[in-house]
């Protein structure tokens, strides 16, 4: 094992043990398990030469010795997959999926398997540090004499994502295939602690649905910087993908000039809807509610009902209430997922589904919204507006981040948090249980 | 969100109407607007603020300090610190759109483990020498209402402590930004005190080079406490932080050259207020009491306290912020768990830190006669001025670094400039500097 800032430096000799240069960075191709160094960078007198690691036959602690008399000075170009060592990755952040955070690394951690040398942790620790600055030795003893051990940590290749990078040496096209699979929240709290040019490369590689789920979990900040980061007719994918309430509540928040170009290019139904949301004010119940609903004629039967249910496929926290609603539109009716289920298939839903429910106007202020949601212990209220026609419908998630906004909820000292017991209704058990209501429906 | 269109469509089918009812509402969501002048505002913020935050207790007393010891005769450097400053701030605000990076990052990622600790310990010993100054404000504010200093220090450091755990960053910056008005009481008592500016004018395009040892201290706290390397730190993380995207450059731009016109312009209003209130007599000012004489002409038997509470105010927000930037710059630099939200236990060392410049600041200070603390005051921002060539160093070189900027890197003029800013305050500092070894080894040439 050995580490990439003990290597940079070292001499290189020819076979004749004759010195060249110094080595000035390590090549690797990424996208292995553990990427394998492919060439080094060396220093001679006068410029920077790249040697391919097949004509070097080792490097110890006392350099790298080459295989072959004469080099071939070829200019170097670095491919697609592959990164230099100290240049775009020493010092840089690079995503700890494990640990769900951004973190900067220290130094390189590279093994000799075979007859190569691979990649196989970044160093994130005070060892890296002391290390680089040339006083690991030193500080080890002092800790020792303490009675004490300088503090390692490592981070498994496997669990690394490297960024782009803002020094990247080429345009890198990182596959973040693990980023990827991470929950859209954890994602998106990552995110919230990148550059804008590091954001748009993991961003990158997810598909609308999935860029949609991480843009839904991101602080509104953050999501007006990402969207108008974005070419217009991406930005309208994604917001097609998002909940229209989600979508309204983003759009309002961008300039007026990306707001009409990106609306421009939505399909003609989705940019409607979201347009529609935007007539309402943001603290209203028609301003927190999606038009996502599962709705169906009262003159339909239970079993044809759950055969909708099923056709929809709707997401985990819209399925649990159907709304019943007359030829004009009008909320008659609501069914839940239990009622339908226990109903004898051919029973007319009319039958069965709780008539007059409780329901809010659509400008009903979002405090009180969030009181009747609390009052009855609903998953989500139905929403009309002065005809009684069905708009749209709050959901608890919705209405909880009204009284306890994540924004704020995150400025919350938490020092002394573990002292408080008692967290009221802003505290985070409540926030949280709205997080995986939000969360499991994927 | 599998679902998502198919279940939209599917509504709409099993509903006679899916578009919602119009109903005759006025849109009226969007936390911000940004259209005209708000659009200026909404990125007008960070270099002013920074600029603004110039005028702390270090700014205040050390022209203050000039004013009365060597009335209008400094004035010239004046033209010279708004171009320098204009200069850096800019270039930091360009460094901060473009790569949306903050500085210590940068360093971090451009020139390693050894000279980011090189350029924090510069930091953390500029950031606690200015803590020392704006602990040392506060209490000399607080004097003139007969407060003594081992009652002030203690109690001000520990509220600053709990109150940056507990308060939001933003309001600080606001009431920060609030107390800084008093600074408007400058320019009306100049104007009220000076009948005829020609002198102030002529004072302006008159250089007059003294090798007067204390005269160059002065002029070295100056340049310190107007482009403060702490300044440069956190404009750049105030712009990355914003947000603030390559289309609205040259908004930051502006802004960066409008902080920096002004804190400038405050200081010459200071220096001639002072200049009048002592009528250029070469006065010394050992107490903040001294330094109020200058508020005199418009605020008459009240001018001890208005200086009092706009010192106090400076004072107490600038330390608050001091400590808490060390802290959160050099974690991100080494990477270190950083944030007012997190426990202890997960961030030991950005705690650390924080705590650590608060102590120390209120320690010495503590330590201090209550006499020195003016000249503790004065001394700091000479501390500054010799520090900052190191943060002026790193940032001209990152900023011509095309990997990092560009077609944003300096061009052939913004470098002449730049270099020439540089040179200008390495060139002062040698001078003082050896002045002063001059001055200790029995030599004079003032």
């Amino acid at each position: 094992m050995r580490f990439l800032s003990q290597s940079i430096g070292l001499p290189v000799r020819d076979p004749s043990g004759e010195p060249i240069g110094v080595i000035a960075d390590l090549i690797v191709a990424i996208g292995n398990r553990y990427p394998p160094v492919t060439g080094l960078v060396a220093r001679t007198d006068r410029r920077l030469i790249h040697l391919p690691w097949r004509n070097v036959e080792h490097l110890d602690d006392g350099g790298a010795t080459l295989r072959v008399p004469t080099i071939d000075i070829g200019k170097f170009r670095q491919r697609q997959d592959e990164i230099l060592l100290k240049q775009d990755l020493l010092d840089k952040q690079i995503v700890d999926i494990e640990g769900r955070k951004v973190i900067r690394v220290n130094d390189v951690s590279l093994d000799e398997v075979g007859r190569g040398l691979r990649v196989v942790a970044v160093d994130v620790g005070a060892a890296g540090l002391l290390r680089r600055m040339g006083v690991e030795g030193p500080a080890r003893r002092v800790a020792r004499g303490l009675g004490r051990a300088v503090p390692e940590r490592y981070i498994d290749w496997e669990d690394v994502d490297p960024l782009e990078g803002t020094i990247a040496s080429v345009r890198l096209r990182v596959p973040h295939a693990r980023l990827a699979q991470l929950h859209p929240a954890d994602l998106a709290s990552i995110i919230e602690e990148l550059t804008p040019r590091d954001r748009l490369g993991v961003l990158g590689v997810l598909n609308d649905e999935a860029f949609a789920d991480v843009v839904e979990e991101m602080e509104p900040d953050t999501q007006v910087e990402v969207l108008e980061d974005l070419e217009p007719a991406r930005a309208a994918d994604i917001l097609e993908e998002m909940s229209p309430d989600d979508a309204a509540d983003l759009v309002a928040d961008l300039s007026d000039r990306s707001r009409d170009e990106i609306l421009a290019l939505m399909e003609a139904d989705e940019a409607a809807e979201v347009r529609d949301l935007l007539a309402f004010p943001e603290d209203s119940a028609g301003g927190l509610m999606t038009t996502e609903l599962v709705a169906v004629p009262e003159t339909m039967t239970a079993s044809q009902a759950i055969e909708r249910l099923r056709e929809l496929e709707p997401d985990a926290e819209t399925i649990y209430y159907v709304y019943v609603v007359d030829n004009d539109d009008r909320l008659v009716g609501v069914l839940s997922l239990r009622d339908l289920i226990v109903a004898q298939p051919d029973t007319p839903i009319a039958e069965v589904m709780i008539k007059e429910p409780v329901a809010v106007g659509v400008l009903e202020p979002a405090e009180s919204v969030a009181e009747t949601i609390a009052h009855y212990n609903l998953l989500a209220i139905p929403v009309v507006d002065d005809a009684g026609r069905l708009a749209g419908i709050v959901t608890v998630d919705d209405a909880i981040d009204t009284v306890a906004p994540s924004a704020w909820r995150r400025r919350l000292p938490r020092v002394f948090s573990r002292a408080q017991h008692d967290p009221g209704p802003g505290g985070e058990p409540m926030a949280a249980a709205g997080r995986r209501a939000g969360g499991s429906r994927r | 969100m599998t679902s998502g269109r198919g279940l939209r469509e599917a509504v709409s089918a099993s509903r006679v109407t899916s578009r919602l009812p119009h109903l005759p509402v006025p849109r009226l969501r969007g936390r911000f607007r940004r259209r005209g002048l708000l659009a200026f505002l909404a990125v007008m913020g960070p270099g002013l603020i920074a600029g603004v935050a110039g005028n702390d207790a270090g700014g205040l007393t050390t022209y203050s300090v000039m004013g009365a010891e060597t009335g209008l005769t400094l004035l010239w450097i004046f033209p010279i610190t708004i171009l320098i400053l204009a200069v850096v701030q800019e270039m930091v605000a360009r460094l901060g759109v473009i790569t949306g990076q903050g500085l210590s990052d940068l360093i971090r990622e451009r020139f390693g483990v050894r000279w980011t600790a090189f350029a924090m310990v510069v930091l953390l010993v500029a950031n606690v020498a200015n803590t020392i100054a704006n602990l040392a404000g506060a209490a000399a504010a607080l004097d003139i209402f007969g407060v003594p200093k081992w009652l002030t220090v203690p109690v001000v450091a520990v509220a600053i402590w709990g109150l940056v755990l507990f308060a939001s960053y933003r309001i600080v910056e606001r009431v920060f930004l609030g107390v800084m008005v008093v600074f408007l009481a400058y320019p009306v008592a100049a104007v009220l005190a000076t009948p005829d500016w020609t002198p102030v004018a002529r004072a302006f395009v008159t250089p007059s080079l003294s090798m007067n040892p204390t005269t160059l201290l002065l002029m070295v706290a100056v340049v310190g406490t107007t482009i403060t390397p702490y300044m440069q730190f956190y404009l750049q993380s105030a712009v990355a932080e914003k947000g603030i995207g390559e289309e609205e450059l040259r908004l930051e731009q502006a802004d960066a050259v409008a902080g920096s016109v002004w804190t400038n312009l405050i200081a010459v209003f200071i220096v001639v207020a002072a200049a009048a209130a002592t009528a250029g007599l070469g006065v010394t000012i050992s107490s903040a009491a001294d330094a109020a004489q200058a508020l005199e002409p418009v605020a008459g038997p009240w001018a001890e306290a208005l200086f009092g509470i706009g010192l106090f105010g400076a004072s107490v927000l600038a330390a608050t912020i001091m400590p808490i930037s060390t802290a959160f710059v050099i974690c991100e630099a080494f990477g270190w768990e950083s944030g007012v939200g997190k426990r202890f236990g997960d961030a030991p060392i950005f705690f650390g830190i924080y705590t650590f410049v608060l102590a120390v600041g209120a320690v010495l200070v503590l330590l201090v006669a209550e006499s020195a603390l003016v000249p503790i005051i004065v001394g700091s921002q000479n501390l500054q001025g010799l520090l900052l060539p190191v943060v002026l160093v790193f940032l001209v070189l990152l900023v011509n670094d095309r990997r990092l900027m560009g077609g944003h890197a300096n061009g052939r003029w913004t470098n002449l400039l730049a270099w020439g800013s540089v040179i200008v305050v390495i060139a002062l500092d040698a001078v003082m500097l050896g002045v002063a070894l001059l001055g200790s080894l029995g030599v004079s040439l003032g």
